[in-house]
């Protein structure tokens, strides 16, 4: 007779899952701390370029001969001090939001709208087209993206179209490789075969099957470029290759700034932290945002 | 390995003319004439026409490009408009001030980033230790180098005393005394002048680290998670194998694979600091004589220094591609 082994049962009830309800809810609280702090970061900048004409206790322009170079506070009137030509810093700090977000929404809009349809149409159409728009992305990226804007800043001076240009061009072939990459596995999935086998279009599969499916890891990517742009807005400026005087922006103050080191530091402080606020606003978005929507990473 | 070689060779070639093409041809575009930006507005116009001449600028656009082309290629890239030495000679120059500032934050950045990111990987279920080093992290990638560079000046230099203000030291007598051999006969003078250019080197090394280790500490983070979630790493622990030895052993050493990678990226993002950082700590080097380049319309000396910066990239990026394909047999050289 044949010895039959069996095997011990195997449990297959589910985990009682209201034990670990009240721990897995604070974890999956938890896990949205980080895009709440950076959405209501972003928020507050948006809400203070927006309203800087209310916010601003005084023009950013306005120059008062008694009140050169005032530590903060030490004018009642200026709360952040003053710079070398007696303005107020605190007023040109929020002046100065508007031209970093500007520059950093608008760059990256640019740098999407150029990158994505060139990316998707490389990743999707193939051949020569492929060949042709990586090469050209191939060449760009050897340059870094600051290195890359100074020189097209220097060739076009430092407006703020300028200056919009200059990153967004930048910028662009980063999205173009990752929305050709998107679209190369998204190219391979039954549901573009579905739509082809029903009689659709490259260029129908590109806009309404490919793009949209490309289109939440290609938003979470353009966050993170949001504060890459700042930063490089604020580098050129430091640079010298700003925004033109006298409209201020953070890159601008803290150059001007820097001469004044030994007796005022409080120029280049508060708007040096202005800078690292904003791209830490953008960087803690688009971070969450990528935890958010990385499956791997759910339930850490 | 010899033709995987060459093909990646092909490869770079055009990439690197094209992005000298994309340089000469911003550089042409540029507002203002060299000419008037060195002799000034109040020069005539024979006076300005003769430089115009000497400079080779009267050439048609195309002979200038192949020109430059030709030149390049033999690292001849012309003389500085504003100096009159070779550019080749002043690049040859700044390079080590820019390597060894590259090198120390490199060293800055490993030291501070790959253990955040494996204490931050290995400890993710522990908010107390997870949370706080991503801060760090975060915030480092947040800090401009300029800002925190501006920073470290006020509180080490200024207030402290303790570091100098400007300048890089006198790298250029190291090199000569190593160079002529003084370095045996001379040994305290060649010491003090280590000691020096290492003291003028601190501050912009850390400033120029830290906001890298931010980098590479993500990547160390992200490269560890995705190591010990794999089955080898199942195994040591099945067999019964100390979290110590898990880790030191058998995470460690394949965590550097994916790590090796990102050498492209980190150079690129160092030589893009060094223009920073070199800018804020008056330091010469390569990304100083870029900026200064641009600010004097110096075409010469601005391409070749623009040019030696993606060369390095590219180079970098093909050795790398290379090294990764050593170090991980499972890549063919196809």
């Amino acid at each position: 007779m044949a010895i039959v082994r069996r095997a011990d049962p195997v449990d297959l009830t589910l985990p009682d899952v209201r034990v670990d309800r009240p721990a897995n809810g604070r974890k999956r609280l938890r896990r949205f701390v980080p895009i709440s702090i950076g959405l209501l970061m972003a928020a507050l900048m948006v809400l203070m370029a927006a309203a800087a004409p209310l916010l601003a206790p005084l023009s950013p322009s306005a120059q008062f001969a008694d009140a050169v170079l005032k530590g903060p506070g030490v004018v009642a009137r200026h709360l952040l001090g003053t710079d070398e030509f007696g303005r107020d810093i605190l007023s040109r700090i929020i002046w100065g939001t508007r031209v970093s977000l500007e520059v950093g929404l608008a760059s990256v809009l640019f740098g999407f709208a150029v990158g994505v349809p060139f990316g998707i149409i490389a990743g999707v159409c193939g051949g020569r087209a492929e060949m042709a728009i990586m090469r050209l992305a191939d060449m760009l990226m050897a340059f870094p993206t600051l290195l890359l804007a100074l020189i097209i800043v220097t060739a076009l001076g430092g407006s703020l179209t300028n200056q919009i240009l200059a990153i967004g061009v930048a910028l662009t072939p980063n999205f173009v490789r990752l929305a050709r990459s998107l679209a190369l596995t998204i190219r391979e999935q039954d549901f573009i075969l579905a739509a082809r086998a029903l009689g659709s279009g490259q260029v129908r599969v590109m806009a309404r099957h490919v793009f949209p499916n490309a289109l939440y890891a290609l938003v979470v990517v353009a966050t993170l470029y949001i504060a890459t742009a700042i930063r490089t807005e604020a580098s050129l400026a430091f640079l010298g290759l700003g925004i033109p005087p006298p409209t201020a922006s953070w890159g601008t103050i803290l150059s001007e700034g820097r001469q004044y080191i030994k007796c005022c530091p409080w120029i280049t402080t508060f708007s040096g932290l202005a800078i690292m606020l904003a791209v830490l606003a953008f960087n803690l978005v688009g971070d969450a945002l990528r935890d958010l929507l990385d499956p791997r990473l759910r339930g850490e | 390995m010899l033709q995987y070689v060459a093909r990646r060779l092909l490869v770079a070639i055009p990439m690197l003319l094209g992005a000298m093409s994309i340089v000469f041809f911003a550089m042409r575009v540029l507002p203002g004439d060299p000419c008037v930006a060195m002799m000034g507005d109040q020069a005539t116009s024979g006076a300005l026409a003769d430089c115009t001449k000497n400079l080779g600028l009267d050439r048609p656009l195309a002979v200038q490009y192949v020109d430059y082309l030709w030149r390049s290629v033999r690292f001849d890239f012309g003389n500085s408009f504003r100096q009159g030495y070779p550019v080749s000679d002043y690049i040859a120059r700044m390079f080590p001030h820019t390597f060894i500032l590259v090198v120390a934050s490199a060293i800055v950045a490993a030291l501070v980033g790959i253990p955040i990111g494996i204490v931050s990987a290995l400890k993710r279920r522990n908010p107390l230790i997870d949370y706080p080093l991503r801060i760090i992290a975060l915030l480092g990638l947040s800090m401009p180098v300029f800002w925190l560079g501006i920073l470290l000046l006020i509180v080490f230099s200024l207030r402290l005393d303790l570091f100098p203000l400007i300048g890089g030291g006198d790298l250029d007598g190291v090199i000569a005394m190593i160079g002529s051999g003084e370095v045996f006969t001379e040994p305290r003078d060649f010491l003090a002048g280590v000691v020096d250019v290492l003291h003028h080197l601190a501050l912009p090394a850390l400033a120029l680290g830290f906001t890298l280790a931010a980098t590479v500490s993500r990547l160390s983070r992200s490269a560890m998670l995705e190591v010990i979630s794999q089955d080898y790493i199942r195994t040591a622990r099945a067999k019964g194998q100390g979290e110590r030895a898990v880790v030191y052993k058998h995470a460690l050493r394949n965590m550097m694979v994916p790590l090796l990678t990102i050498i492209g990226i980190f150079v690129a993002i160092a030589l893009t600091g060094t223009v920073l950082t070199e800018t804020v700590f008056t330091r010469p080097g390569l990304g100083k004589m870029l900026v200064d380049a641009i600010g004097a319309r110096d075409y010469p000396l601005a391409q070749g220094a623009i040019t030696v910066f993606t060369m390095i990239i590219i180079l970098v990026n093909l050795v790398v591609d290379m090294l990764y394909a050593v170090v991980d047999p499972r890549i063919s050289f196809r």
